[in-house]
């Protein structure tokens, strides 16, 4: 064994150096945009921001402009908007799909083909081609302009009942069945045995939530009228038109708001990266 | 799966509606309620001030006359063309570069994610320094000879540019789509593969390919979904312009809808766009399906 390694070790790092070499260089392609924003943030007013040759290093780094851009808008203000739509959004998404998937995958009735197509067709209406007949319906229901205006088109997908459903039908039934034996009804055998063996499930989709509340724009943009009910995203639209704001500013603005989505990212990347793969093969 | 024939314990005529009634009230709310809107407006005329008025086909007529509907197909069509091969091909040789088996791999395919889950708006500020006058772009253009370009500025390399930047922010995802189905692939035929003298190349197309089709079958469809409905990359980075160079039919559906408030003739062309949509989703299902016979 040891000799193996031995003999084998060299040839392999040359290899090796060159994969990590090429990796890294890749890295620097989708990362770079990031960097750049990050070092417009912090380069003092004396340093340009661009230039040839590009020099990315702050010299010295300074945060005033993280603070010129949370004084030159409500900041704050935005950030507790997403906060607040992530927080509504995300609980009530997860609720209404595993409800709905329950009986797609669990309860034998009539129809229930029909019905799973009808969710699944979701994926042929895409929130671009909705946004002026949903403009319309929160029109007629009074409701333009308003925090609920902005969740509730985004409480079903048909990804969230297709991975439930996936999740729900892969339960062993005898699992269910001595719940049923002794006497638990059909919410209880939902409620207590199935909807915690799906959380890892429930999780990945409470992430994707997160993530794409926290980024929706359009449609935020399409039924606020009101700056105080902006989502961070909109924030963001409305700083880089806001007139006489640095580009410095501008980067410092969009760099704090990409924090919460990065660190949760960071914080559960694991999670994330194995199920999108795995969620679009189904 | 419960028993099919006969009631289980506990379970009456109606459970599985009491159950699913949130979801399908949202669903007739947000979807079916809108999708009729959608449909009954593209045959009328609305401007939000006046009453609806039915318009029969109007709108259609008017739009084989409109020339900025052909600007705006014609550029939605090269959106695909470019943005497939970026999405389609190009992941394929990330997701065999992460799927190396490496110390700290995880590390590399989370950096190349991060694009994906990152808001477009964000992103796009991002993309404007990078492709400025004086940007990145331009300085490594430079080291070759060539001069500074107003990328988002300038009519031929507006849509380009654009294109490339909804490419690099999904990128991420088709990665991870094709590395779920590298990691499918029997690794005994590629070793096979390898004894009979095959070279990586031919080991990629003779034995890698052909056991992805039913990935590339999902690749494709979302590749051309996402690129057929561009619009919030159009909208953050250049509004349709210059001189319509990145006018999209998602962008001109925007623009007629929430600028001119023309709604009727804006959702005769989004019947357009869906219409397109289906055609591409349903001709990737044939062509894949036949191959899979």
């Amino acid at each position: 064994m040891a000799r193996r390694l031995y003999r084998r070790t060299p040839r392999l790092n040359a290899r090796r150096i060159g994969l990590y070499l090429l990796l890294i260089a890749v890295a620097a392609l989708f990362i770079g945009p990031f960097l750049i924003l990050l070092s417009a943030a912090t380069k003092p007013a004396g340093q340009d921001v661009f230039g040839f040759p590009p020099d990315l290093i702050p010299r010295p780094p300074v945060a005033e402009w993280f603070r010129e851009a949370w004084t030159t808008i409500p900041y704050a203000r935005f950030l507790v908007n997403s906060v607040i739509y992530v927080g509504i959004t995300v609980p009530v998404y997860l609720v209404v799909s595993a409800l709905t998937a329950y009986p797609l995958a669990r309860i034998a009735f009539r129809g229930r083909g029909v019905f799973f197509m009808l969710f699944l067709s979701i994926m042929f209406l895409p929130g671009e081609l909705m946004l002026i007949p949903r403009f319309l319906v929160m029109s007629e229901l009074g409701l333009t302009d308003t925090f609920a205006a902005v969740i509730l088109p985004a409480i079903l997908s048909s990804l969230g009942i297709f991975l439930l459903r996936q999740a729900f039908s892969q339960i062993p039934d005898e699992i269910v069945e001595a719940a049923r034996v002794d006497g638990a009804n059909e919410f209880a055998i939902f409620w207590r045995i199935c909807v915690p063996i799906v959380a890892p499930t429930l999780a990945v989709l409470a992430i994707l939530g997160f993530v794409s509340v926290w980024n929706s724009f359009i449609w935020p943009l399409v039924v606020l009228t009101s700056q105080s009910k902006f989502p961070i995203a909109l924030g963001i639209a409305y700083l880089s038109g806001v007139s006489g704001t640095d580009v410095r500013g501008l980067a410092a603005g969009t760099v704090i708001s990409l924090v919460p989505v990065v660190v949760v990212f960071l914080l559960l990347q694991k999670r994330i990266l194995n199920s999108m793969g795995g969620a679009v093969k189904g | 799966m419960p028993g099919l024939k006969g009631r289980v314990v506990g379970q009456h005529w109606y459970t599985p509606y009491v159950f699913m009634l949130p979801g399908l009230l949202f669903y007739a709310a947000m979807f079916a309620w809108p999708a009729v809107i959608a449909i009954q407006l593209a045959f009328s005329d609305y401007d939000i001030v006046h009453p609806v008025r039915f318009s029969g086909l109007d709108n259609f007529v008017r739009m084989a006359h409109d020339p900025r509907v052909w600007i705006a197909l014609r550029n939605s069509l090269l959106f695909v063309l470019m943005f497939l091969p970026l999405t389609v091909v190009a992941p394929l040789f990330l997701a065999m570069l992460v799927n190396l088996k490496l110390r700290a791999i995880q590390a590399f395919r989370m950096l190349y994610y991060l694009p994906v889950i990152t808001s477009m708006v964000a992103v796009a500020v991002a993309w404007r320094y990078v492709f400025n006058r004086e940007g990145v772009v331009n300085w490594v253009l430079g080291l070759f000879g060539a001069g500074p370009t107003d990328f988002l500025l300038d009519r031929h390399w507006a849509l380009p540019t654009v294109v490339l930047l909804e490419a690099w922010k999904n990128a991420g995802l088709f990665m991870m789509i094709y590395l779920a189905g590298l990691q499918s692939v029997p690794s005994d035929q590629i070793e096979a593969a390898t004894i009979d003298g095959a070279n990586a190349w031919q080991r990629l197309l003779n034995v890698v390919v052909p056991s992805l089709r039913p990935t590339f079958a999902v690749t494709l469809v979302l590749s051309m979904l996402e690129a057929m409905r561009a619009f919030e990359s159009v909208y953050v980075l250049t509004r349709g312009g210059p001189l319509d160079a990145t006018l999209t039919l998602g962008y001109y559906i925007w623009s007629k809808a929430f600028e001119d408030y023309d709604m009727g003739y804006a959702s005769a062309v989004g019947l357009l766009l869906w219409a397109i949509m289906i055609v591409l989703a349903g001709f990737n299902l044939l062509v894949t399906r036949r191959r899979d016979i």
